[in-house]
Parts: structure tokens; C-alpha cells; sequence
């Protein structure tokens, strides 16, 4: 349990503008040389991850867009996949993104060494498809809803997220508990420490009204959780319900593709490996009287949750990606929980923490092996 | 004056686990190693165990690689049913004379298939399996013994002591089985000899207040590991003389300590291993051990004594222990740390019999020339210096022939013994 | 290239012949795709067998072989060296094993047939896929590098030396011969061990071929088995590290003793003439034994066991040590009592029962006890302790020697950081097998020997120095050329991820990072082909050869079908 340290500042005339101003005076100051942040994008209905080295464009950032279009660890790593550069830059993004980013960093996909990653409060997003019918009027729906903290239009992983203000990167706002016109800067490293100190930030304020009431919607997110996974393991237990449940997949393979944790160059299920000679498929087709084509969907969805289910951060990117609608992102999710309590991990959370595929014991999965013990 | 060239081929007595290791280092370094084995089989009392401390492994599959090894190996002569009888000359020059039995199957044109046993009508005692089980007069010890190739028992074969039989050479496919075969003399020259003709046990049936040879279900050590053996006789089983698995048993350490006069070293570790034997076999089963001082040294020796207490084990430190039948039960009398007298109902008893010098092993100090010591072991040359130099120049010692040890230790003492002849003779 | 290849069914006399019906077999296969030719033979292993086999490899011009008989771990070889010598590489081979798999585990023909037809078909999917591969020969340096100039690195180095092989040794220390230095007897003889040492000391001097660096410490050791880069700085001055080459290194760095005034009941460092063993051993060398007064003891109390809880093993020599110490009392000191205190006597060996009887004797007690505890009394020591039976009980002595636990020494972290070798759980550095390899490390070419691989007494460090040694002159012979494994692992740069997970699985130091480019690298020369890289690789980019995917795969297709 790290040490969180805080402190109060006033947030006029809002909190987005105060981030804002907060990281136009560090790169002045030259606290950062770059910032990584979400912006509108000219069009008017996007918002991307954007590299920020003109300081007077992050007038139009938004740090807490509606949308989540590209996982934010998947912009923030690429930056860093080569080593960790010369310039110091500090990335924007929600915790679920934060979490994915230092998991990249373990599997050496980024380099945080000259990074400093400041997350918030999340609210939730918006599933993509939805926001595009209407995107003006979502993006006021959104920001009145992130005030309420209602989460009915939100992806539906959102809505049973218990690590909305989970803190694993440097600096985190909290805006959960704070009184009016105010939020917590709160700070989990030295990297956050320094920062807050160039800004003339002191870091000795009360942050209890924040863990408590961080603590309380967190419990009931967790609550939410564990029914909405009792009535989904109902719904997709089992083989059947599993073929019955992917049969709409199609092998498009977006999930994958956005799925800030699938990092290998060329995917077993994109290799030679999945194809098959004609009398193969013949074969099959004989002993099972027909083969559907394209062949083993639901095989690539098990290898693939196999695979990084110890790294979910649960994001729902997978989900919002689905051109058929599967409720992807929530089955990996409800697997990824059990996966990583058998080794009493959650991904990301700390970045010193060494994934279990290297680091487990073979006690630790006595309670799965086929044992006479 | 030329100076003349040592010999570098090398003679080892003994093909256990000591001679082995001997013999494969010393052909990888390119010397011509004679190999001669009193048994027909190589291995030695290594093989006769299913698992070995302190990490259970598998004694058969640690050792069978290195019979492979062994058996394929060029640089290799291995000699079975061999006896060195002579031994003449100097370092770097002796003239060895070798008696070879005949095995009577050609080692050659035999596959192992064992199509021969079961015609024969000759039944013994199989004294690989400690008596436990029996064989033909044309046998292989144990299931897996290599070379996998069986020898003709001479002494009991009914065509060698004058009968008409032929049923092993009949059923032969490929020709193998050989009546014309003779006992060779071999004469060989090499540069130096080892000697790693293991050990022996002490005879418990010398100390009658334990009830060997009486009492059924008392076994010694070697005895208990054949009954475990997944290759032995009742396929690890460990079961009474009536059939039924024991429900309690009590392992007594230093069996023979006091008449020999030393600790030999290995009996509490695998005393404790037979712990382990028996639990997994019958997890009720209720076990004591009954020693005197705990000898367990080495670095992951005490951990697996923490282990193996884990399992309830009843550790009993006692002297004056005596065995006797009582009813149906096997009674044990002893008298505890304290002094007083304590009394213990078992079913089954394992004895943990001191390691003796083998029996021919000062037949054969005396045709090498080298000395053996008051116990009877080989007597290294000097204390103060290397364990593996025997009195006489030219000819090394190894492995318990030298003294009680373990597997890692008659190990370490074969390798050194060829980083002897390796570097003193070249 | 269009394959062919060559399927031969070995009847193996009746073993095989009268279980499977080969005809059918043959029959069966003879059609398959890519199979030029299927014969059988009686006996494939026999001298007439092997020629056939040649003479149809060269014959039938075949691309691939497949032998449908006994075990590889019977034959493999044999076949391999056939194909070599009729000039198809011995890995283009493929053994199917219908004996031991097939005829000789069911009666029943028809089901031995069928099954016989899969392990040959399943041999053929496989072999197609099989590459050529080629044995590869490296330079070796055949000089060695010890470090420690204990007795143990003192030994080595004497069995290793010679003109066509360097010793390079290297002692910390401003002179040479360790612990046993301090030591005035030996146990096993309980003779003057100083002539003995100082004999050796004087011939690795004198030895040409032993070039000896004390106040100095190993700085670099990098490398594999027959080419180590080794750097050895003095740890006296600021010199420039001297760097020179070697084919092995052993590692002889010794013990240290546990720390006793860990366990403050026993007083050590609070109270006067409680002292440690190696105190004692020196206190006896310098001719006199006395205590701080300068008197010396009446009554002397050897405790024994220090530490062996906290430490969790037996150190082994403690036990006779402390017998060897009554003798040096009773010898020098007529008159002077001297108490044994153990838990389990631990005096395993043929002499060493004889020397704690001899010792035995009306002043000399051996006494069962625990939980101990010392205190001053007067002028003099009081040992509190429980005895056999439980009971609480006093003993007023002089002097108490502690016997405490034999430890790592202090460097071991450090070596082991250096070479790249493992510690186990107690600190001492790992061997290969615990049985049947203890001097050898995963590495290939370091080795551990004496107290550094575990706790032992002098004569057990001779051997294990000399069995070092054997281990060296048998395996790193000057101008022969090292073969390393052909099947290793090689790690697709395109594939490859950078996530280092191999690196932390490869127990032979064999993989390592290319920082430039990202990927992890396999160093086919250290690498043992033990395929625990391939099994964890998370993106697939490492493969063995010979196990490739596609062999694997297309073999059990090929068997399930």
C-alpha cells in the first residue's frame, strides 16, 4: 500500500481548465518538455491522444473525453517501445489505461523511466458507436452525467468498474469527495513528488474525504460486479453457451488489435499456423459432418483470453471495437478476475510487481491442478 | 635414455554408481577404459532403489542415462561376470589377468526380448530382490537391468550340472543363447587402476534380539527398497506376509553400529526416506523411528527431516531395543531417552543395517597389492591427504569400497580419482 | 525439391514380426504421399542391417529416412550414424518406435497393426519437415581460473597445472591456505596438518604454471565453457585490472562461521572467555591455551550446534572438532574438565567413532542437552541447560567454546553475481544434481567445490577439489575442439517482442537482450536445447530446432487422424 500524499487546489473556473493550466505552467517551467493528452480533433466528433509540445495548444485539450477511440496505453507505449528518450513528457489518461500502460512497461513495451503518468476520477466512457449517432449532444450528455457519477449510458464494463480511481501511476485528481471548486492533486511516487514541487504544490493536505468516499463507491461497483458476473457466467458457462455466444464472431480480430495487452507482432491466429490444407478441412468436415467457415472463432477468443487474461485491465476496448456486438470485453473481464486472483495479482497496479508468468510458484496452482494429494 | 611411455588405458573395478562416473570421464578424455563387473549387470546397489534423498528422485532414471551412456560408448570395454585374479607390475605399467565368466548368450545377437525365462524349469531365489521373488537359471536380475541381456546360472542350470535341456536355446529367435561359450583369462595392460566395488550390508541375523530370519515382516533396508520398487517384487507394493498393508511399522537405525564400531553415515536419511516411502504408499500408516544420535548433515538433509516430521512420524531416541513376536503383533522393548522402559506394538519392522566392506573385498586387497584398514574398507594412503590414493602407488579407491557413503560423496570420490589418474598419469 | 522417402520396417526378429502384421503395413504406406520406397528387414541393428540401410540410402538417391523399430534410446544413434556415413545428415531421420509403443504392449494383432500404420505415418508427416542440421566445433582455452586460495582452490590448482594448462588462482587474501591455516590438527589423523599445508603452499610457489594473485579479487567473469574473459583486480591498490582467458573456472571461496553474537544467550561478545571455535583453534596453534586472565582453564564447556536451528542444517564437523578440541585440552592441559554439550552426535565415518571414544574418558563428558544459556558466575561462566530428560541443570565451567554453524562466505553473493551461478536456499552455491553432479553448476565449465558448496570437512574438500579437477582434464582437453548441442533454440527477430520473459527462464545464462534492436538473442553455443524458452515465450517468436511447429504438429496430426 503506497503512501498517498495530497493536497487541495482550487479548481477555477473549472477542473479541466486547472489541469490544463497546471500543465502549460510545468512545461514553461520545464517540468515537462511534452504532455500526452486527449484532444478534440478538428472534425468535431473525435478525440485522440495527441503528443504536445506547442504549449499553446493545450488550450483545446480535453482530458476527460467521452470516448476512448485508441486505448491510451497503446498511444502512450509506442512513444516510449525504443527507450525511454531524452525529453521528459507526462501522459493524461484514466486509470484503466494508466494500469495497461505499466503493464506494457513489464513486458517491456514502454519505458516510464522518463514518463509521468497522471490519471483521474473516471466516470466511465462512452461506448464508440453510440457517441458517433449523436456526437454534439453526447458530449453534453457525457460531461453532465460524469458530474452526477451516472453511469447508464457508459460502456457496460464501466458501469461495474471497482478501479475507477485506482492509483497506480504518479499523480492522480481526485474529484471524488472533494468540496466545491476544489480536487485533490495526489501524488503515488517521487516522480509525483518532484512535479508537485516545481509547481510550488505542497503536498501536505488531509485526502481521508477522498479515500473514504473512493472506498464506498468502489465497494458498491464491487457489489455490481459480482452479481453482473453470477448472471453472465450463467448466460455464456458452458460449451454450448460459449459456441452459441461467439458464433457471431466473424475473426475480424479488431479486439485484438485494440486490446492494449495483445502485443505480439504477428498473433498465432493471424500465422500459418491456423491454415490448413484442404484435405484437413475435408477431414474435419467428415468427421463432423459439416465445418463452418471461417473455422475456429471461438478457439482464437479462448486462446486469446488465455493468453492475457493476467494482464486485463478490464477497459472494455475489446468491446467497443466488436463489429458484431459480442459482449466480449465483459467475458475476458470476468475471466481476467479470476485469472489473476489465483496468483493475487491485479494487473497494473504496480509496476514493481513482476507479472506472474515469470515470477509464480508452483504452490500457488495446487487448488487448479488434477492432484490425488 | 628414452623414457618410457605410461600405458594411459585404465582398469575400473566395479560397475555401480562410482565406477560408472569413472568410466564415462575418463573416456571423454579419450582413455581406453577396461570395465570389469564381478555381476552381470551394471549399476550396483544404486539401481536397487526407487527413489533417493533428499529430493525423491527417481533412482533409475538418474542412473539409467549413464548406462546408455555407458553401454554405447566406444571407448568402453565393459566386462561382466569379470573378476580381476592377478595384477603385476608398476604405475603407468601393469600387467591385469582377468577371469571372464561365460554368460552364455551372445551379447551381440541377443535383443533383450527375455523369450528364453519362461520355458525354463529351474526356479531360485532371486538375489537381486533380496530372496523376495524368484528366477530362472537363465535370468536378468530386474526388470530394466542393462545390459539388457541374461546370463545362464551355471551353478543351478540342470544341462550344466549334466541334465538334457535345451528349452532356453529353443526359444530363441535370434540364436543367442550359446552352451559353447568359455570362461576367458583376459590379460590386459594399463597405466593405473580404481577400485569401486561397493559394499556389503551387515548380516542382522547376527543380533538375535531383532528377530530377522525369525520373525516374519522384519526386513532389512535393501529388502524394504525391493518391496517398494515399482520394478521389485510385488511391482511397490508394501504389503505383509498375509497380504494386508501394515498398519503401524518402526524403523530401527544402527543395527550392527556397536559390533562394527562406526556410524555409516547414510542410514537416518534414508530411514527417513522409508518414512516418505510409506506414507505415500499408506497415507494411515503410523510409523516410528527408533536411532540413537540423528546424523544428518549436509546442507538440505535437515530440511527434508522437517518435512518428513511434518508427517507425524513418532522420532524415538532409544537404546537397548529388542524385537519380539507377541501374538499376532511384533513387540518392540527399549528404553527411552530417559532411561525408562517403553514397549511398542507394529506390524511390519524395517532394520537399518550397518554398511560393511563387500565380502571378497580383502580377497582383493590382496591381488592389488593394496591395504585395507581394521574395518575392512580400502585404506587410503595417507589421512591427512586425498581420500582416493590407496597404499599402492597406481591404483585409487572409490565410493563405499573406500568407506560408508553416499551417492554424491562415492560420486565426488570417483571424479577424483580420475583427476588423479588424469593428471599424475599421462 | 521433390522428396522421397525411404521407410524401412525393422522386424526385430518375432518381437516385432509376429505381433504386427508388416505386410499390411507396408501395404498401407506404400502409397503415401512423398514415401520413394518400404521395405522390411529382420534386423536393422545387426552389421548386415546397417550396410542394407546404407546401400538403399545411396541406392534409392532417398531425401528423408524413416525406421519403424525399437526405441531411439535403443538405436537413434545407430541409425543417425548409418545415415551420416551414406552421406544423408542424421537429422533428416525419423525413429518410429513400434516395439516398445506397439507390438510389445498388446496381444492383439489387429490393433498393433493399426496402430503401427499411425506411429509410421505419424514419423512420416513429421520427418518431411525436417531440416539438415550441422555439428558445430568451437576454440577452447584449456587454462582454468580457481578462485579461493583455501586448501581447496590449493588442491585444484596443484591436479591442474601443467605446461599445456594455466592455472590462474586467486585469493583475496594477503596469503595463501585459508581457514585451515589455524587449524593445528586434523581430525581424521590428529597429526600436525601445518607440514601438510605449508607443503603445498610451497609447491603451487615453485609451480611455473600456477600464476598466483593475492590481495586480489575476481572483477569479470564472462563467457562460456572454454572461452571465459577474466578480469582480477587487487583489492589493495588502484591498479589496472589484469585481464586474461580461460576455459573453466572453479570456485573455491570457503565458509565463514554464523555469526554467534546473533544469539545472545550464549553470551558471546558480552562475556569474558566465551569464544568461538576458529578462537579456539587459533588460541591452541599459538601454543597457548588460556583465559583473559591469563591463566589456564580447570573446566572447559564445548557447546555444540550454534545457530543450527536459525540456519537450518547440520554443519558436519562440528561434532568431531569439538572431540578433537577435548583431545587438545586433555593433551595439553592435564588435569582440566571439559563438558560436550550436543544434540545428536553426528559422527559419521569410519575412524571418527573411534576418536570420540578415545576422548571419552573420566574428564572428558559428553552431555544431551538444549536450550542453553550463559551467564556470568563470579569469575567464572555458569551453563545453564536442560538435559536428556528434561530437567533443568547448572555447570560451572572457566572457559565455553561455541561451536556455531558453517556458513556461505561473505562473498558468495558476490561470485555468484559475477559468474553467474545460483545460490540454493542456504546460501551455498547450487550444484548441477544434488547425487550425481556436485561440483558441477548449471553453468558449464564453473564448478564448486569445498566448503563453498556446502558445509564439509578437509578431507571431503581434497576430493571435491580433485574431482573439479577431473572434471576439467577429462572435458577441456588442450586442442580439442568443443561440440556444442545442435538442437538449440533460435528466437525469430521479427517475432520477438522484447518482453525478456526467456531471459529470466533460460537457466544456463544462454539468452540475452539486444538493446538496440529490442529482441532477445540466443547464444547457440551455451545453449543446451532444454526448450523452457520455447514453452514460455509469449508471442511464439522462440523455437527449437528439430521441434519445430510444424514437425510436431504435422507428426501427432498425423497419429490422431
Amino acid at each position: 500500500m503506497s503512501k498517498l500524499k495530497g493536497a487541495i487546489v482550487a479548481a477555477k473556473p473549472s477542473v479541466e481548465k486547472t489541469i490544463i493550466g497546471m500543465l502549460e505552467k510545468s512545461m514553461k517551467k520545464g517540468v515537462f518538455d511534452a504532455v500526452i493528452i486527449p484532444m478534440r480533433a478538428p472534425s468535431g466528433d473525435s478525440f485522440a491522444y495527441v503528443l504536445v509540445k506547442d504549449k499553446s495548444l493545450l488550450k483545446d485539450a480535453t482530458p476527460l473525453p467521452p470516448t476512448m477511440f485508441v486505448q491510451g496505453a497503446k498511444a502512450v507505449s509506442s512513444v516510449t517501445r525504443l527507450g525511454k528518450g531524452k525529453i521528459k513528457i507526462a501522459a493524461v489518461m484514466r486509470p484503466c489505461e494508466v494500469r495497461a500502460t505499466v503493464e506494457l512497461a513489464k513486458l517491456g513495451q514502454a519505458n516510464l523511466e522518463n514518463m509521468t503518468i497522471i490519471s483521474m476520477d473516471c466516470p466511465g466512457v462512452l461506448p464508440s458507436s453510440d457517441f458517433l449517432k449523436y456526437p454534439e449532444k453526447n458530449i453534453k450528455l457525457f460531461n453532465e452525467a460524469a458530474k452526477k457519477l451516472d453511469d447508464k449510458m457508459m460502456r457496460p464494463l464501466c458501469q461495474i468498474c471497482d478501479k475507477s480511481s485506482m492509483v497506480s501511476g504518479d499523480l492522480h485528481i481526485g474529484t471524488l469527495g472533494a468540496k466545491k471548486d476544489t480536487f485533490f492533486l495526489i501524488s503515488n511516487s517521487t516522480k509525483g513528488d518532484d512535479a508537485a514541487n516545481k509547481l510550488g504544490i505542497n503536498l501536505k493536505d488531509n485526502i481521508d474525504s477522498w479515500q473514504t468516499k473512493v472506498k464506498t463507491f468502489s465497494d458498491e461497483k464491487k457489489k455490481k460486479r459480482k452479481k453482473a458476473h453470477k448472471e453472465l457466467k450463467a448466460k455464456v458457462g458452458g460449451i454450448d453457451n460459449l459456441v452459441e455466444t461467439f458464433s457471431h464472431c466473424i475473426n475480424c480480430h479488431n479486439c485484438m488489435r485494440v486490446c492494449p495487452v495483445c502485443i505480439c507482432r504477428l498473433c498465432y491466429f493471424d500465422s500459418d499456423k491456423v491454415k490448413h490444407s484442404a484435405e484437413d478441412y475435408l477431414e474435419r468436415a467428415e468427421s463432423k459432418g459439416s465445418i463452418r467457415f471461417l473455422p475456429d472463432t471461438t478457439l482464437f477468443q479462448m486462446g486469446r483470453m488465455m493468453h492475457m487474461s493476467i494482464s486485463c485491465v478490464s477497459c472494455g476496448a475489446c468491446e467497443d471495437a466488436c463489429s458484431m456486438s459480442i459482449p466480449v470485453g465483459q467475458i475476458f473481464s470476468m475471466i481476467a478476475d479470476e485469472t489473476q486472483a489465483l496468483f493475487d495479482y491485479v494487473s497494473g497496479k504496480n509496476l514493481d510487481e513482476p507479472i506472474p508468468l515469470v515470477a509464480y510458484k508452483e504452490e500457488e496452482l495446487l487448488e487448479v491442478e488434477d492432484s490425488d494429494d | 635414455m628414452v623414457e618410457k611411455k605410461h600405458i594411459t588405458d585404465v582398469l575400473v573395478i566395479g560397475a555401480g554408481i562410482a565406477g560408472i562416473e569413472a568410466s564415462l570421464m575418463l573416456s571423454k578424455a579419450d582413455r581406453k577404459v577396461h570395465l570389469v563387473e564381478k555381476t552381470s549387470y551394471t549399476g550396483g546397489t544404486t539401481i536397487k532403489f526407487e527413489e533417493v534423498f533428499s529430493n525423491m528422485e527417481c533412482s533409475t532414471c538418474m542412473v539409467a542415462p549413464r548406462q546408455q551412456e555407458l553401454l554405447q560408448d566406444k571407448n568402453i570395454n565393459l566386462l561382466t561376470l569379470a573378476e580381476v585374479e592377478e595384477i603385476k607390475g608398476n604405475p603407468g605399467d601393469f600387467t591385469v589377468k582377468i577371469h571372464k565368466k561365460a554368460r552364455y548368450v551372445d551379447m551381440i545377437n541377443c535383443i533383450g526380448c527375455n523369450a528364453c525365462f519362461e520355458p525354463c524349469p529351474v526356479n531360485l531365489k532371486n538375489e537381486f530382490e533380496e530372496g523376495l521373488s524368484e528366477r530362472k537359471a537363465i535370468y536378468v536380475p530386474c526388470a530394466g537391468a542393462l545390459p539388457n541381456v541374461p546370463m545362464i546360472d551355471t551353478e543351478n542350470c540342470l544341462r550344466f550340472k549334466g541334465k538334457k535341456c535345451t528349452a532356453c536355446q529353443e526359444a530363441c529367435m535370434f540364436g543367442a543363447v550359446d552352451y559353447n561359450q568359455k570362461d576367458e583369462k583376459i590379460e590386459l595392460k594399463v597405466g593405473a587402476i580404481l577400485v569401486a566395488t561397493g559394499f556389503n550390508v551387515f548380516d542382522s541375523k547376527k543380533l538375535p534380539k531383532y528377530g530377522y530370519g525369525k520373525i516374519d515382516d522384519i526386513y532389512n533396508a535393501l529388502e524394504f527398497e525391493r518391496l517398494y520398487a515399482s520394478n521389485g517384487p510385488t511391482e511397490g507394493k508394501i504389503v505383509l506376509k498375509d497380504g494386508k498393508p501394515p498398519k503401524s511399522v518402526a524403523i530401527i537405525h544402527c543395527v550392527g553400529r556397536k559390533e562394527k564400531g562406526y556410524c555409516s553415515s547414510v542410514c537416518c536419511m534414508y530411514s527417513l526416506k522409508f518414512n516418505h516411502y510409506l506414507k505415500s504408499k499408506i497415507p494411515d500408516v503410523k510409523i516410528s523411528e527408533f536411532y540413537t544420535d540423528l546424523c544428518i548433515p549436509g546442507k538440505s538433509h535437515q530440511k527434508f527431516y522437517e518435512k518428513m516430521k511434518e508427517t507425524k512420524v513418532n522420532m524415538i531416541r532409544a537404546s537397548n531395543v529388542e524385537v519380539a513376536k507377541q501374538g499376532k503383533e511384533i513387540s518392540i522393548k527399549y528404553n527411552n531417552g530417559s532411561g525408562k522402559k517403553g514397549n511398542l506394538g507394529v506390524d511390519m519392522v524395517i532394520l537399518s543395517p550397518a554398511i560393511e566392506p563387500s565380502h571378497d573385498a580383502s580377497k582383493l586387497a590382496k591381488t592389488l597389492g593394496i591395504s585395507i584398514d581394521e574395518y575392512g574398507f580400502f585404506q587410503q594412503e595417507n589421512l591427512e591427504d586425498s581420500s582416493v590414493v590407496s597404499s599402492k602407488p597406481g591404483v585409487f579407491i572409490a565410493g563405499c569400497s573406500q568407506g560408508a557413503k553416499n551417492i554424491q560423496e562415492s560420486v565426488s570420490q570417483a571424479s577424483a580419482a580420475v583427476g588423479k589418474i588424469l593428471s599424475s598419469y599421462n | 525439391m521433390k522428396r522421397k522417402i525411404g521407410v524401412y520396417v525393422c522386424e526385430c526378429g518375432p518381437n516385432i514380426a509376429e505381433k504386427v502384421d508388416i505386410d499390411k503395413v507396408i501395404e498401407a504406406i506404400s502409397s503415401d504421399k512423398d514415401v520413394a520406397v518400404i521395405k522390411k528387414f529382420k534386423l536393422l541393428c545387426s552389421a548386415d542391417g546397417k550396410k542394407f540401410l546404407e546401400e538403399e540410402i545411396k541406392k534409392q538417391d532417398l531425401t528423408h529416412l524413416v525406421i519403424a523399430a525399437c526405441s531411439p534410446k535403443d538405436h537413434e544413434k545407430t541409425f543417425m550414424e548409418v545415415s551420416e556415413k551414406a552421406g544423408l545428415n542424421p537429422y533428416l531421420f525419423q525413429l518410429a518406435n513400434i516395439r516398445e509403443q506397439c507390438a510389445w504392449i498388446t496381444e492383439d494383432k489387429d490393433e498393433a497393426t493399426k496402430k503401427a500404420i499411425r506411429l509410421i505415418r505419424a514419423a512420416i508427416g513429421r520427418v518431411r519437415y525436417h531440416s539438415s542440421l550441422e555439428k558445430k566445433e568451437i576454440d577452447s582455452n584449456p587454462d582454468v581460473l580457481v578462485i579461493g586460495g583455501g586448501i581447496a582452490g590449493i588442491e585444484a590448482s596443484l591436479q591442474l597445472a601443467r605446461p599445456n594448462r594455466k592455472v590462474y588462482l586467486v585469493e583475496k587474501a594477503p596469503e595463501l591456505g585459508g581457514l585451515v591455516t589455524n587449524f593445528e590438527k586434523n581430525f581424521l589423523s590428529m597429526k600436525p596438518l601445518s607440514e601438510i599445508i605449508n607443503g603445498k603452499i610451497e609447491e603451487i610457489n615453485t609451480n611455473e604454471n600456477i600464476k598466483v594473485f593475492t590481495n586480489s579479487e575476481v572483477d569479470e567473469a564472462v563467457g562460456f565453457f572454454g572461452n571465459f574473459e577474466i578480469k582480477v583486480k587487487r583489492t589493495d591498490a588502484e591498479d589496472e585490472p589484469v585481464q586474461f582467458d580461460v576455459g573453466a573456472v572453479v570456485i573455491a571461496i570457503g565458509s565463514t562461521l554464523f555469526d554467534s553474537k546473533k544469539l545472545p544467550e550464549y553470551g558471546y561478545g558480552t562475556l569474558n572467555n566465551v569464544i568461538t571455535s576458529l578462537e579456539f583453534e587459533k588460541m591452541n596453534k599459538s601454543g597457548k591455551i588460556s583465559l583473559k586472565n591469563g591463566k589456564p582453564p580447570k573446566s572447559v564447556a564445548i557447546i555444540h550446534c550454534v545457530g543450527r536451528k536459525e540456519k537450518g542444517y547440520c554443519s558436519e564437523i562440528c561434532c568431531m572438532y569439538s572431540i578433537k578440541f577435548a583431545k587438545y585440552l586433555t593433551d595439553k592441559i592435564p588435569s582440566v574438565k571439559v563438558s560436550n554439550l550436543y544434540s545428536d552426535l553426528c559422527i559419521p565415518g569410519k575412524t571418527n567413532q573411534k576418536l570420540y571414544e578415545q576422548a571419552k574418558g573420566k574428564n572428558v563428558n559428553f552431555i544431551r542437552f538444549s536450550d542453553a544459556e550463559i551467564t556470568k558466575s563470579k569469575d567464572q561462566l555458569s551453563v545453564k541447560y536442560k538435559d536428556e530428560n528434561g530437567s533443568k541443570t547448572n555447570l560451572i565451567v572457566d572457559m565455553v567454546i561455541l561451536a556455531p554453524a558453517v556458513e556461505p562466505a561473505v562473498d558468495a553473493s558476490k561470485i555468484a553475481e559475477i559468474t553467474g551461478i545460483y545460490q540454493g536456499d542456504e546460501g551455498f552455491f547450487e550444484e548441477e544434481h544434488e547425487k550425481i553432479n556436485p561440483i558441477s553448476t548449471s553453468t558449464e565449465g564453473i564448478y564448486i567445490v569445498g566448503c563453498a558448496q556446502g558445509p564439509k570437512n578437509i578431507s571431503e574438500t581434497l576430493v571435491q577439489s580433485e574431482a573439479a579437477a577431473g572434471k576439467i582434464l577429462s572435458s577441456l582437453v588442450p586442442g580439442r575442439k568443443i561440440e556444442p548441442e545442435v538442437k538449440t533454440s533460435e528466437i525469430s527477430e521479427a517475432l520477438c517482442i522484447g518482453c525478456k520473459t526467456c531471459l529470466s527462464i533460460c537457466s544456463y545464462g544462454a539468452i540475452t537482450f539486444d538493446e538496440s534492436k529490442k529482441i532477445s538473442v540466443v547464444n547457440e553455443v551455451i545453449c543446451r536445447g532444454c526448450g523452457n524458452c520455447v514453452a514460455a515465450c509469449p508471442s511464439g517468436a522462440a523455437s527449437i530446432k528439430h521441434f519445430k511447429f510444424k514437425q510436431l504438429y504435422q507428426e501427432i496430426r498425423e497419429a490422431i487422424k
